[in-house]
């Protein structure tokens, strides 16, 4: 397989299956997970200010009290990894038009300039969360396979991406393939690993909230 | 004429010339300048010419110009018609010959820095001269 | 500088200056240093008599004859058409004035005389489906024809993509089941000239590295001579700083297509299709594809055909999303399922709960 042979599969075969294995797997662990239901809490719900889901949705997007300066890296670095992420993700124009053609949605972009350094800082931001998760000794503790793992297929497409953009290490077209494979990757990866809190975060935020709420318990 | 058609006059050509870079200078032909000099060494010690294809390097249109204007104009402008126009000039260094072969269309084809007392493709082959040679006899034979 | 050769052409017209500055610019052309061009002109000028020319047979299989147009049109009448003199074409169907058994004997006479010497180019793929009926000459299949001439050849030109990798025969879904030259033979050197057509001074550059220094030219991973195919379009276009500004072309009638931008997004597959359009440039350098506003097609790489649509850019999905839909109601019914065994599972446990009585903790 050459290059060209390479990059039209990735294009073509490859991305149908990374999207069909993506969608299969969203779907299906979302109607799973709201289809469990939860029996009726029958006691009477307390009230206490600020006790309920939506409360917690935003609450918990905040460092707790104090955090913010025990753990400054995984809230800042953590933060601009997430922001920058969805920035070079969603506002880069070739995205958009990617979207555009699968979909028919889309929406404005960002500059390729401000979007390459958008980029560079992700990059960066996620080096220093692997290092501070290598170099704290409870985070590497607590590291299992699977964070490593998660935390790879998520750097592998915005390293590809940003590499394919400047023309570096490898010719344009090989890049771009090695880029969108890495993708793909990331795509079936996401549904079944803890990476699938893209869909999940507000929905377990808000199930907490509103449960503990419901005790009157601020959480 | 459907009322959304453009008439062809219209429709604005705008010729561009090749890219931007062209005007820029990539910093490559100074370097040339050396070559060049030790290609005269060569010469004088070997009497061995040899020649610097310049499609062959990364030089823009800008370099060429600045290298041209360095090496200045000669005492020496040759022109071969051959298959199209060549122009082989000496630049006012004596030896280093500009030479750029075009088509019949008057495209260049190749260029080339050649440094020679006289350029090879000057100097009129001997089997040329023989055949001038035996035009001329029978010629002056025909006058007899 | 004599020899047969340079005295035919004189005899033509052609003087010995004209051949000198026309082999100082195919070894140019072909990225060889100044010297090799002298080389060059001293070689084919001393090229044998016609009788001892180097054999050459050319072989037409599932093609569209658009290779051999290329190479007839080449800028005649100019000195390229005049290398094939340098050479003996003995079997050319196009070409030839004789025909039928008359031409099937000339190909034989000629594999026969030349035995193990002779150049064989190809241009068209060969048809395996259907033991190969597809396409015969002379009632015999492509493939057979083949592997018979290809048998005593010195080295094989695939000229053309067809030859070269199967070409548009090949094209999804392949009905003729065709493939490349190199595909069916494995123990020659085969040299691979793709393009559809190719450009002619690519052909003529490789006979005359082949008749000069008796070899091939420097081969890529895919055999096409990198002399010729060693950069991609993309990297000697001369729109290129405009895609490094980011300035495109976005339909072929906009601003950007009139002020001359760059036609990634209108499909160009110049940053993956090696030749060299850009800098020969074609119909004896008048114009390109680019040059005249329309993106590279990719003719000389494999498969160009189904690369996924000539307008589409190359960051683009390659085809619509076929599974997508199904694999979306799959999860959806995988879920579902799943979900309904959930609550089956809690209302067999609510059902078979026991309430624990004050009895039952004393026990």
């Amino acid at each position: 397989m050459n290059e060209m042979q390479f990059l039209t599969w990735v294009r073509g075969q490859g991305l149908d299956l990374a999207v069909s294995i993506f969608l299969l797997g969203v779907l299906w662990r979302l109607l799973e997970i709201y289809g469990l239901g939860r029996k009726k809490d029958l006691t009477a719900p307390r009230h206490t200010p600020g006790a309920s889901g939506w409360h917690t949705v935003f609450r918990r997007s905040l460092p707790a009290e104090g955090m913010l300066k025990k753990s400054p890296v995984t809230y800042i670095a953590g933060y601009t990894f997430h922001i920058g992420l969805g920035g070079v993700v969603f506002l880069f124009a070739p995205h958009i038009k990617l979207i555009q053609s699968l979909t028919g949605l889309h929406w404005p972009g960002l500059p390729s300039q401000f979007v390459d350094l958008i980029a560079i800082v992700t990059i960066a931001a996620m080096v220093v969360v692997l290092v501070d998760r290598i170099s704290k000794p409870v985070k590497r503790f607590l590291s299992t396979f699977e964070d490593w793992f998660t935390w790879l297929v998520t750097f592998l497409p915005l390293l590809t991406g940003w590499l394919a953009v400047r023309h570096l290490l490898l010719p344009y077209t090989s890049m771009l393939a090695v880029h969108i494979l890495s993708v793909e990757i990331l795509l079936i990866v996401l549904p079944f690993t803890k990476l699938f809190h893209a869909f999940t975060v507000f929905g377990s935020r808000w199930y907490n909230g509103t449960v503990n709420g419901h005790k009157g318990v601020v959480v | 004429m459907p009322h959304n058609a453009t008439p062809l006059h219209a429709i604005p050509v705008v010729t561009v010339s090749a890219g931007l870079r062209a005007g820029e200078l990539s910093g490559n032909a100074p370097t040339l300048l050396r070559e060049i000099a030790e290609m005269l060494r060569r010469l004088l010690a070997t009497d061995a010419g040899s020649a610097i294809d310049l499609q062959a390097l990364p030089l823009t249109p800008a370099d060429l110009i600045w290298l041209r204007a360095r090496l200045g104009e000669g005492e020496v402008a040759v022109t071969l018609n051959a298959d199209g126009d060549s122009s082989l000039n000496e630049t006012a260094c004596p030896g280093v010959w500009w030479v750029t072969h075009r088509n019949p269309q008057g495209a260049v084809v190749s260029e080339f820095i050649e440094v020679a007392y006289v350029p090879d493709v000057v100097r009129a082959p001997r089997e040329d001269v023989v055949i001038g040679l035996e035009s001329l006899e029978s010629l002056s034979a025909e006058l007899s | 500088m004599h020899g047969p050769l340079i005295e035919t052409l004189a005899r033509q017209g052609v003087t010995r200056r004209t051949f000198m500055k026309y082999c100082a610019t195919l070894a140019s052309m072909m990225a060889l240093p100044p010297a090799a061009g002298r080389a060059m002109a001293e070689a084919m000028a001393a090229a044998p008599s016609a009788s001892k020319r180097p054999s050459v047979i050319w072989l037409p299989f599932q093609e569209c004859t658009g290779c051999t147009e290329s190479i007839t049109r080449s800028h005649s009448p100019t000195l390229e058409g005049l290398i094939f003199d340098v050479i003996s074409l003995d079997y050319q169907e196009t070409l030839m004035a004789a025909a039928g058994h008359q031409a099937e004997e000339a190909l034989h006479a000629a594999m026969k005389a030349n035995e193990g010497k002779y150049l064989l180019i190809v241009d068209g793929s060969i048809p395996l489906a259907l033991d190969g009926a597809y396409s015969c000459i002379g009632g015999k299949s492509n493939l057979e024809t083949l592997k018979e001439v290809a048998k005593g050849a010195a080295a094989i030109v695939a000229m053309g993509s067809c030859a070269a990798y199967g070409g548009l025969p090949r094209a999804n879904p392949n009905p003729t089941g065709a493939v490349s030259v190199a595909d069916v033979i494995k123990d020659k050197p085969i040299i691979n000239i793709p393009g559809c057509p190719p450009i002619p001074v690519v052909m003529t550059g490789v006979l005359a590295h082949f008749l000069t220094f008796g070899s091939l030219p420097e081969l890529d991973k895919l055999g096409r001579p990198k002399a010729f195919y060693g950069e991609t379009i993309h990297d000697r276009c001369y729109r290129r700083p405009f895609y490094d500004q980011g300035k495109f072309a976005k339909t072929f009638d906009d601003e950007g297509a009139r002020n001359g931008w760059c036609l990634f997004e209108l499909g160009c597959k110049g940053p993956i299709t090696h030749n060299a359009c850009a800098t020969v440039k074609w119909n004896g350098g008048t114009s390109w594809p680019v040059e005249s506003g329309h993106g590279c097609l990719g003719c000389s790489e494999p498969d160009f055909w189904d690369g996924g649509g000539f307008y589409k850019a190359l960051s683009m999905p390659a085809n619509p999303l076929k599974m997508a839909a199904g694999a979306a109601v799959a999860g959806l019914a995988a879920g579902a399922a799943v979900s309904i065994v959930n609550r089956g599972k809690k209302s067999s446990a609510r059902a078979a709960h026991e309430t624990t009585t004050l009895a039952d903790l004393e026990k």
